[in-house]
């Protein structure tokens, strides 16, 4: 994933990277369309600067910014939101295509990790991020990036064991 | 580092959604609409600046991010004619300048040439017809503009009421006249003219009187 673009081609450079970042956006959001309108306000301003995906951090940070913005407009939705991320992880639900039973049960377990470890292994599975660039993207070091990763599979071996 | 090779693998067969059609669409319109904006802002600077100019001369005032937020009248009654003094004497600067650069060339001994403030003089020449030949030599050596006339148009008159000056118990009336003011200059020896024109506006202020 090279992730060099020209100012023509945004089309083929987000249908590569699109997928994982409304996924990223869902970790906020309890919609796609949410998301998806994330995703949009992020990438085009992303774009517009740089005209290119060559920093990848940075979008991922542009990404979070404007979702824990997009809260911030709502006060409900962030209420809501606040209360669904203390009580409970699972209502937020990223969308994946899976095509079995265990796909679906491994779909359900990543959606039961805490926010912080979920974040950092969507950033990790599905964005194909280096632990440098999720630490420049969340703020953290890449020590935290690692362990948060580390917990995140240690859990979900945990969650798919059987009982 | 890596303890869970297996699972990994497992989580990468695990594909997000993708992004809904509708979503290209509405990027593609935000991209064009960006370049659309950027484009205007470049283009329209100037006429931005001379807009503002008109509506501080008038006053209203601006904010930062360019949304034009009208001034709240503050009961004074010299408040906008001030304004548009000041208006009005920077665009008189500016003429004067312009005149003074274009007659550099202009010698103490030449006659004094009057500005005919009818829209008539326009198309009548303002120097006189030309008989003898030390007259002649220097109206071809010439390359001056002179005033050829002046003209001020009132398309709008807005009574905006009555209203007490400071300390005073006589009403006042309210007029603004909204005008187009037009000056002109002509070089008879070339027969170049120059105009300048510019909108305006002015508050008077009549006395009521009693009754």
């Amino acid at each position: 994933m090279d992730n060099i673009a020209n100012h023509e081609n945004w089309k083929s450079c987000f249908s590569e990277i699109g997928p994982g970042l409304l996924l990223f956006a869902r970790q906020w959001t309890r919609s796609a369309s949410d998301a998806e309108d994330i995703v949009q306000e992020a990438f085009v301003k992303f774009w517009r600067r740089n005209h290119r995906i060559d920093n990848r951090a940075l979008l991922y940070a542009t990404v979070r910014s404007i979702a824990l913005d997009f809260i911030r407009r709502d006060k409900r939705r962030a209420r809501r939101e606040a209360t669904v991320f203390a009580d409970a992880d699972s209502t937020v639900e990223p969308q994946f295509e899976w095509e079995d039973e265990a796909q679906s049960a491994l779909a359900a377990a990543v959606n039961c990790l805490p926010h912080d470890q979920r974040e950092v292994l969507v950033l990790k599975i599905w964005n194909e991020l280096t632990f440098s660039e999720i630490a420049d993207a969340l703020g953290i070091s890449q020590n935290t990036a690692a362990s948060r990763y580390r917990y995140a599979l240690a859990n979900l071996k945990k969650s798919l064991q059987p009982q | 580092m890596n303890d869970f090779p297996e699972l990994e693998n497992e989580l990468r067969a695990l594909r997000p959604a993708r992004p809904s059609p509708v979503l290209f669409e509405r990027i593609e319109e935000a991209m064009v609409e960006n370049c659309r904006t950027s484009a205007a802002a470049d283009a329209g600077w100037l006429a931005k600046w001379f807009r503002r100019f008109a509506e501080w001369s008038r006053g209203d005032a601006s904010d930062i991010d360019g949304q034009l937020v009208r001034a709240r009248e503050r009961g004074r009654a010299s408040q906008t004619p001030y304004r548009f003094g000041i208006g009005l004497a920077a665009a008189a600067a500016a003429v004067v300048l312009l005149l003074a650069r274009i007659n550099t060339d202009q010698t103490r001994n030449e006659d004094k040439e009057i500005a005919q403030v009818a829209p008539a003089s326009e198309t009548r020449p303002v120097v006189p017809a030309l008989s003898g030949g030390r007259d002649v030599d220097r109206s071809m050596s010439s390359n001056k503009f002179i005033p050829a006339g002046a003209t001020q148009v009132v398309y709008n008159t807005r009574n905006e009421g009555l209203q007490f000056a400071d300390g005073s118990r006589e009403p006042l009336r309210r007029l603004r006249y909204q005008t187009q003011q037009t000056w002109q200059w002509r070089n008879p020896s070339t027969g170049a003219s120059l105009r300048v024109s510019y909108p305006s506006e002015e508050v008077v202020l009549i006395p009521v009187s009693g009754q």
